[in-house]
């Protein structure tokens, strides 16, 4: 699905008259591999690179150096450019700034518009997308008087309308509150789960990445960690150098692993450490 | 403070006027503007009003949503009136200091007024009954002959209409931007004109920066979902007219004779109605 080798990507600095005088180096020496209908996390904080190597997949930035491949595309091949960007779509952070749309079904509808797809398909298409991401409802609604999480979930929906093989979210959860970010992240988990459409999340909640199949840590440019989230969630020293915040069971499984409790690695859910806390209680009594 | 303004402002509900086709609601508000340079009589106005208010009933928008766009037009409307009163000569009724005004410009003064207002009222009837999507498709419709002149009508008509879903966005923002500035101390209500300007300085500085960010999101977004200008772009509600919309042109031809004819007969009409 997704092959990236070796990439290096520099973003020039410029000066007031607009030469260049330096770079700055956003990805550096990155190679890794998604399959087809693997649900990928990408995590890193702030300036790690994370972003910039989300719009490397959707050919809004080209390699430095190294290449991307998309579904055996090459995106430095000028005529693949929109068959790239059609297969594998984008949802972007701020919900406002990506909804072009005056009315909900008309901003799901402007990717196949975009497309030249016949009137008709448009519209089945449009209902695909709505029922995808459940805004059927909201439909005929301004985009101004939905909610963060809805709103996101209409950026889905103009994603799936154009049928894409592979769906990246560039950290969608960063600026909703805590119920818009399970609607989007359950909205995310439902296409993977029931439409097979390979996603790639990206974010620095690590809460959001229990789910996911397999996890890339990032950190100044490079890969830092990579690996299943119990993998991941083992490591939480590193982690923590990483500036990243371990969710709170995991590092309270941590501790008490670390006090001698028989406890695995590494504890994702709060349910988990409660039922081997329960287990560990019922072999000492 | 920016709730009032309804320009541009999509009233969703289901109604006549909010299903016509787009590109008759265009020229419908293009022609009324004439009309009412057309009737240049009371009794024009009179007729005028009456078109405007039945559209209103028809529109199923509530009035007073309706009127809410007038406050933002109130200064340039007094304004305006206050210069066809002072400038126009002709026989003087009363005196302010230099400024005479006359019969003739109280006149004028009040038919500017009533044609101003009504303008306002009937082209913000169209964005309240159209989408401005939709009104940006009508635009792009009208406007295509004038491409064979390399008049970019395409995005044109994406500017327009990204530029009026962006205008409640920054409205919001702009509120959002004068209350942290008021709680630190800011003050928009100065009485002294020079201080209130300079104090508008660091609330456009931020909404500018802001403006510029969301236009780079909004472009790489597009670009994302395939956006390469008008070529090879379909549409997912194409303009068709349908018997409503000839009913309606018909319904507006009709409106603009009866203007006309009461131009013509202007002298002949009785007492007041003839001024």
């Amino acid at each position: 699905m997704i092959r990236i080798r070796d990439l290096i990507h520099d973003f020039l600095l410029r000066d007031d008259e607009g030469n260049v005088n330096g770079t700055v180096r956003a990805i550096d020496d990155v190679s890794l591999d998604v399959a087809p209908g693997q649900f990928i996390a990408i995590l890193g904080h702030n300036g790690s690179g994370k972003s910039t190597l989300a719009k490397h997949l959707n050919a809004l930035l080209f390699p430095t150096e190294g290449e991307v491949w998309v579904d055996g595309m090459d995106t430095r091949q000028e005529d693949k450019l929109w068959e790239i960007r059609r297969r594998a779509g984008m949802v972007f952070q701020n919900p406002d700034n990506q909804i072009i749309g005056q009315i909900v079904e008309e901003d799901v509808g402007f990717g196949p518009e975009n497309m030249g797809l016949p009137t008709e398909k448009i519209w089945k298409r449009v209902d695909e997308g709505l029922d995808a991401v459940d805004m059927q409802k909201h439909r005929l609604k301004s985009p101004n008087r939905l909610s963060g999480g809805q709103k996101q979930r209409v950026s889905i929906a103009g994603v799936i309308a154009m049928h894409p093989h592979c769906i990246i979210l560039d950290e969608p959860t960063a600026m909703l509150d805590p119920s818009g970010r399970r609607e989007v992240l359950a909205a995310a988990h439902r296409l993977h789960d029931e439409e097979g459409i390979t996603i790639i999340l990206i974010t620095h909640y690590m809460e959001e990445v229990i789910g996911a199949d397999h996890i890339f840590v990032m950190d100044r440019g490079k890969v830092a960690m990579q690996g299943t989230p119990r993998e991941i969630f083992a490591q939480v020293e590193q982690l923590q150098a990483l500036g990243l915040t371990v969710p709170q069971v995991t590092l309270l499984g941590h501790m008490l692993r670390e006090q001698g409790l028989e406890l695995p690695e590494a504890v994702l859910t709060a349910d988990e450490l409660a039922e081997k806390l329960g287990a560990i209680y019922e072999h000492s009594h | 403070m920016f709730n009032s303004i309804t320009l541009g402002q999509y009233y969703q509900t289901d109604s006549v006027l909010h299903r016509l086709d787009p590109r008759i609601k265009v020229v419908a508000t293009f022609l009324y503007l004439v009309s009412l340079f057309v009737a240049n009589s009371v009794a024009g106005y009179l007729v005028s009003a009456l078109f405007l208010a039945a559209m209103i009933a028809l529109s199923n928008v509530p009035v007073r949503y309706i009127l809410r766009g007038m406050k933002t037009i109130a200064l340039l409307l007094v304004i305006t009136m206050l210069f066809n009163l002072f400038l126009t000569p002709g026989d003087v009724l009363f005196q302010l200091g230099p400024l005479k005004a006359s019969k003739e410009g109280l006149i004028l003064a009040c038919k500017m007024g009533v044609r101003l207002s009504m303008l306002i009222l009937g082209s913000s009837l169209m964005t309240l009954t159209t989408t401005p999507t939709r009104l940006t498709d009508a635009m792009e419709t009208l406007m295509r002959p004038l491409r064979r002149f390399r008049v970019p009508v395409h995005e044109i008509a994406m500017m327009m209409s990204i530029a009026l879903r962006f205008i409640p966005i920054l409205m919001e923002e702009t509120d959002k931007i004068m209350k942290a500035q008021i709680a630190r101390g800011a003050d928009f209500e100065d009485r002294n004109i020079m201080k209130r300007i300079r104090s508008m300085v660091p609330l456009l500085v931020p909404l500018f920066i802001s403006a510029f960010r969301r236009a780079n999101d909004l472009a790489l977004a597009m670009e994302a979902r395939c956006y390469r200008g008008g070529d090879g772009r379909t549409k997912m509600k194409p303009l068709k007219y349908e018997g409503r919309d000839h009913a309606a042109y018909a319904v507006l031809f009709g409106y603009l004779a009866l203007c006309i004819a009461l131009r013509f007969v202007k002298g002949m009409l009785p007492g007041f109605l003839g001024i």
